[in-house]
């Protein structure tokens, strides 16, 4: 035995946890978390208020966020680790000078995504923890959030309770909040009346906020479950929502590159200073761009547990039944997408197969690859290619990203075999904008040059003018609200779609012409196309 | 009616034994890249249980710029860390630059690892840039034309999870069936081979660190302990840092082979486990909670170690530059080695230069501070241990008295111990 009857200890470095959230501070302590776009914020807000907690999000990231990361965290972390990080460091700072440490600690405590995985994403919280004790806030509580599991119980005293409801409810937010954000960026573009499109948001936003502050309590099990995914409460909501949607009036014809933007989960789904705010960018650029739901990110998440149990790598009794009941689950999340789809006139973009994402990534980026959005980026630019549903793909990047780099480099041997699919990587490093943008620039020439080629291709088959579309547009002033739906029919220009389609759902032909040489012309290749 | 004695005498015969695949002339080239460091013997073990000859089965060269420079030039498709960007030197060596040409090259996807911690962490997966690195470098030697079919050579890319063995037979057999004819008992038989293997030279190496330590407990000379990953053993990516210290006469230990015996664990990990902090010495939920990574998990674990063990006076952490793995766990293991006042040196941003000249001066200043203070800090060290260390120990040497303690602090006044 040792001499000494009792042993000094070595005290060093300990990982961070936080102190517990109890049931009894719910009402004084507000849960903080962002990491979405505004819309999906709200709509979280909304669910979380309905079961009262006290929530708030985060300010939008913003420039200053970087430099307040940077200072507090190890070096050589990419942008989203120290955007993000200095975003709840720049809050808390401004709230310390405002109320004190002692008032901050115990009033607020962060809430955010944990991630099962070796890429920086599963260890946002060590740099989160870091921060912290740069701000000699060790103290304030911060809470990770899985995201494949609905029922995580209680977290740390009893003062979260990641239960159905919650995870509903979130869940239930997002689809809705990623609908309401395609219906913006299809129509934003071709708005008549400049700013309406953002008016309509805002309201509709608000308008759903108050549905999923409101909505009914169903238990905290199954009952919840059920009620979610068998009841009208939303997609009747989301009819409302169209409803304020038709007024807006667009103008299709106004000839746009469509910019599928795809890339790391928070840099492609952020809408900010954090990727140079590369959206609103591409539409001052006369683009239209495919923004990337959240949605398809949860339903890639049950992938990976799918294949698990197909390929036996799992500890579960019956790996048989649970692949089927995954399967079946993942049915419904389809099935639950389409349905509010539906509610919006099938407005928004359908949520892409995730086996035929993975079939078509399968000879250049093995679909078991973990980390980052793994297969997807290349799955998802192949089937925009194929599908002709984007003109061009803008990969948005951030500075040292691991797995995205990885699947960059593996697009050069996509690009090899598809040398006309127009591919952007942006690297985002928060802080080179200029280099950023003209480097997509460069790439957006080429897509504008080609949604005029549809276009032209699309009158010149139909036989149709832009006068003669006017005139119809004139008489049927439907065609023009922002909610009426034009069909993918081929093109990936929503002009040169909108052209074919009046010709071959409106049965419009070029004798409404005025002109008659433009007539005669029209007719011929109208009975040509015919 | 049949006759059935026709149906005998015309039935086709079976053979005896299954047709002998013989493919001892088969040459298989493998990338000395990533987490081969630390498997390599399982694959040499599995293909040699296949029939591969011994001398088929060949390694590239360690990393070097001229490497790079001759054949991997213009194959790169993405600007990333040297480790990942180094492997287009590696293949394209394996494809133009043997004598006798290969015809498999054998570029394996390792998922996940073995591990000591296995079990007592989340995961053991690896990087996501280094399971994905062959996808990477394989689109630079395809992307205009297939050059591993213009050269007559059979690209193989398994992806395996090493550190989940039921699933190894079946990654293997699948993605290799049709390159090396594979039936699915002799793919076992070849795994378990593998293992075996790979188990026997870990064994073996950790038995080398053991003896190495027991030789520093016996003289009270301090080592060094290497906090890298398994790649930084190539002189290409390591830069030889370690062998310049070395070479002033201090044994280096890799963690990579560090002894994982019960005794030496339990010796230096007692008073956690007593108080509760950790459940085994191969715990380290209370350093790091996102213990997926396998090579990060046994940095985290390296580091605990290295702060405990006496005679691992000094620390050298290597690591590349734009490591994302390595990123979030800078101040953690500083602050965890240097709690008991074991130096700690880090090489950072190591790319495909060699900084020739910081190295030799910073070695110096590594070498002056092992001198000057490896004395007081394996005294220290031992204070804080029960004397029932199980490494055997001069006669001379005492058990540390908490006066030799306080004598060992006060030579050193800039630590950052903290007692209990």
């Amino acid at each position: 035995m040792g001499q000494f009857t009792q042993l000094p200890s070595i005290s060093h470095y300990t990982a961070y946890r936080p102190r517990p959230f109890t049931r009894e501070e719910r009402d004084r302590v507000t849960i903080l978390y962002g990491g979405l776009t505004w819309k999906h914020e709200r709509l979280m807000q909304g669910a979380l208020h309905n079961l009262q907690y006290n929530a708030e999000p985060l300010p939008n990231i913003a420039r200053d966020d970087l430099d307040a990361g940077k200072e507090l965290i190890d070096v050589g972390a990419c942008c989203p680790t120290i955007f993000t990080t200095g975003s709840l460091v720049n809050f808390l700072k401004r709230e310390v000078t405002l109320h004190g440490k002692e008032e901050v600690t115990n009033k607020y405590v962060f809430l955010t995504a944990g991630a099962c995985g070796p890429c920086r994403f599963g260890q946002y919280h060590e740099s989160y923890a870091m921060a912290l004790d740069g701000l000699g806030l060790r103290d304030f509580r911060l809470f990770l959030l899985a995201q494949d599991e609905l029922d995580q119980g209680s977290n740390g005293g009893g003062g979260l309770d990641i239960n159905m409801p919650l995870s509903l409810g979130l869940i239930w937010a997002i689809l809705c909040a990623d609908l309401l954000m395609d219906l913006e960026y299809m129509t934003r573009p071709y708005e008549i009346n400049p700013g309406q499109t953002e008016r309509v948001l805002k309201e509709s936003v608000e308008y759903l906020y108050e549905v999923f502050r409101n909505r009914p309590d169903h238990g905290k099990k199954y009952g919840a479950l059920a009620w979610h995914l068998l009841s009208n409460y939303f997609a009747r909501a989301l009819r409302e929502v169209r409803k304020k949607w038709d007024v807006i009036e667009v103008d299709r014809l106004r000839v746009k590159a469509k910019v599928k933007v795809t890339g790391e989960f928070w840099l492609q789904t952020h809408e900010g200073e954090g990727n140079y705010n590369i959206k609103r960018w591409l539409e001052q650029e006369d683009s239209e761009v495919v923004p990337p739901p959240v949605a398809v990110w949860l339903h890639y998440l049950l992938h990976p547990t799918i294949r698990k149990l197909e390929h036996r790598n799992s500890k579960a009794k019956h790996p048989h039944a649970q692949a089927l009941a995954l399967h079946t689950l993942e049915r419904i999340y389809r099935a639950t997408y389409n349905r509010l789809r539906r509610a919006l006139a099938n407005l928004p973009n359908e949520l892409p197969d995730q086996e035929e994402l993975k079939r078509l990534a399968e000879p250049f980026y093995h679909f078991e690859l973990r980390g980052g959005e793994g297969h997807m980026l290349i799955g998802k630019a192949l089937h925009a290619y194929h599908h002709k549903k984007a003109h061009m793909i803008c990969e948005l990047s951030p500075y040292s990203c691991m797995p995205n780099t990885m699947s960059i480099g593996a697009m050069a041997n996509v690009i090899g075999k598809y040398p006309d699919l127009l591919y952007a990587p942006i690297e985002v490093k928060g802080d080179s904008e200029v280099h950023a943008l003209s480097r997509c620039q460069m790439i957006l020439t080429e897509a504008k040059m080609r949604a005029q080629a549809e276009f032209e291709d699309a009158l010149n088959k139909t036989g149709l003018t832009a006068e003669v579309i006017r005139q119809y547009e004139a008489q049927h002033p439907k065609v023009r609200s922002a909610t009426y739906r034009v069909p993918h029919l081929g093109y990936a220009g929503t002009a040169a779609n909108y052209v074919l389609h009046l010709a071959r759902s409106c049965r419009l032909r070029p004798e409404l012409s005025q002109d008659p040489n433009d007539r005669r012309e029209g007719e011929a290749r109208t009975a040509a196309y015919v | 009616m049949p006759i059935p004695i026709l149906q005998t005498w015309f039935a086709k015969k079976h053979s005896a034994a299954p047709p002998i695949k013989d493919r001892s002339q088969l040459r298989v080239g493998i990338p000395k890249v990533l987490n081969i460091w630390s498997t390599h013997q399982f694959w040499v073990g599995f293909l040699k249980a296949l029939g591969i000859s011994p001398e088929n089965i060949i390694f590239s060269s360690d990393t070097s710029e001229e490497q790079g420079r001759e054949f991997g030039k213009g194959r790169g498709t993405v600007d990333c860390c040297y480790p990942v960007k180094c492997m287009s030197g590696h293949y394209g060596e394996l494809i133009f630059g043997q004598k006798k040409k290969i015809n498999i090259l054998l570029s394996p996807m390792i998922h996940s690892l073995p591990s000591i911690l296995h079990g007592h962490v989340v995961d053991t997966v690896t990087c996501t840039r280094v399971m994905a690195g062959p996808e990477n470098i394989k689109a630079g030697f395809m992307k205009e034309n297939d050059v591993f079919v213009e050269n007559g050579i059979v690209y193989a890319s398994p992806f395996v999870s090493l550190g989940d063995r039921q699933l190894v037979s079946g990654q293997l057999y699948t993605s290799l069936k049709d390159i090396l004819n594979l039936d699915p008992d002799e793919t076992e038989r070849a795994v378990q081979a593998g293992y075996q293997a790979l188990e026997n030279f870990t064994t073996r190496a950790r038995q080398r660190s053991r003896e190495i330590l027991a030789w520093c407990a016996q003289n009270q000379k301090p080592c060094i302990l290497v906090l890298a990953r398994p790649y930084h053993m190539d002189t290409g990516i390591g830069h030889e840092i370690e062998a310049e210290l070395q070479a002033h006469g201090y044994p280096i230990l890799w963690l990579q082979y560090l002894p994982g015996d019960a005794d030496l664990m339990n010796w230096l990990f007692a008073e956690d486990m007593r108080k509760g902090r950790i459940k085994t010495p191969f715990d380290i939920s209370d350093v790091w909670t996102s213990s997926y990574s396998s090579n990060t998990n046994e940095i985290m674990w390296g580091a605990k170690v290295a702060a405990r063990c006496p005679w691992i006076t000094c620390v050298i952490r290597l690591s590349s530059y734009e490591c994302g793995m390595d990123q979030p766990t800078y101040t953690p293991t500083q602050k965890i080695v240097e709690a008991t006042g074991t130096l700690f040196f880090k090489f950072g941003d190591l790319d495909s230069t060699k900084p020739a000249g910081s190295i030799k001066i910073r070695v110096e200043t590594i070498v002056h501070y092992l001198a000057k203070y490896s004395g007081s800090i394996i005294g220290r060290k031992l204070s804080w241990l029960s004397a029932d260390c199980p490494l055997p120990r001069t006669s001379r040497e005492r058990t540390p008295t908490r006066a030799m303690a306080d004598e060992a602090r006060a030579a050193e006044p800039k630590q950052l111990v903290v007692l209990h």
